[in-house]
């Protein structure tokens, strides 16, 4: 599945322009050293994390698309660094169980 | 030279707090790694040096192995990675940072005395793994990537970059 189906399908709300890349797994962690231990490439990175060192991590992962849910907004210093990784970041309204079960219904696993 | 053409993948992934300490005495900042449920905070004499707690951050550390040959590298010396903005001229990171251009990213692979008074930092062996694991990783997403240790910087403490940690987990709002 692309991002641009993930966006459509579950309604999300892009930050920055991102790129359609295709989706093969998802990593849902509010802790962003993790990612790059336990995050496979290409994928959904769902989390509450607004930091800069959120988008250093996720570049180092291979991440194709970051969800910030509970409508959180990442700063504009956040958004520029995303830009220069070319990280697609996106703001959902509810939480990351309700994003997750949007994921389940589309067939991501 | 090495004849395997390593496939490095993670392993031995430890969790933890990445513990700050600076030294009374002479201003020397140190960091290390503790996998104890909760971090150190005790002031403690080291020879000339008097540590005394600054700050801790959970992380996780990890080390590479090749699929290939089997080889393990150990990065217990590596305390974090940063992601360089740094623009210093008369900094090597800067300089390469500048060369590199946009399209390219530079992380600084941090050792645990950033003052390399010891005059030790990341192993060369570590960084060359950690570089060639990255690269291998963001190639195929059309990415690039170079991994420098921190002896490069002029001062690591007051370069520009943003640090991979887990900072503010307990600021959410």
């Amino acid at each position: 599945m692309k991002v641009s189906e993930v966006v459509q399908k579950v309604g999300l709300k892009a930050v920055n322009e991102y790129k359609d890349r295709e989706i093969e797994s998802v990593y849902i962690s509010d802790m962003v050293s993790d990612l790059i231990a336990s995050a496979k490439p290409n994928s959904v990175v769902v989390t509450l994390q607004t930091h800069k060192s959120l988008i250093a991590a996720a570049n180092l992962a291979a991440a194709a698309m970051i969800v910030i849910v509970n409508g959180r907004k990442p700063s504009e210093d956040v958004v520029a660094l995303a830009n220069r990784t070319g990280i697609g970041l996106f703001s959902y309204d509810r939480d990351s169980w309700a994003f997750a079960k949007n994921l389940v219904k589309l067939g991501v696993q | 030279m090495d004849p395997c053409a390593h496939q490095w993948s993670i392993c031995n992934v430890r969790h933890g707090y990445l513990v700050e300490e600076s030294c009374y005495e002479c201003g020397g900042r140190l960091s290390f790694f503790s996998a104890e449920p909760t971090p150190p905070m005790e002031k403690y004499r080291e020879g000339r040096h008097y540590w005394a707690y600054l700050a801790s951050f959970q992380t996780v550390k990890f080390d590479l192995k090749c699929r290939a040959c089997g080889r393990i590298v150990d990065l217990n010396d590596v305390n974090g990675l940063m992601l360089s903005e740094c623009m210093d001229e008369d900094c090597q990171v800067g300089a390469l940072v500048r060369q590199q251009g946009p399209e390219s990213l530079v992380y600084v692979a941090i050792c645990p005395n950033t003052t390399h008074s010891s005059g030790k930092c990341v192993s060369c062996e570590g960084i060359e793994a950690l570089d060639q694991y990255f690269k291998a990783k963001l190639a195929p997403i059309g990415k690039k990537v170079t991994v420098v240790p921190c002896k490069l910087c002029n001062s690591i403490d007051k370069c520009r970059g943003t640090s991979i940690a887990d900072v503010g987990l307990t600021d959410i709002v």
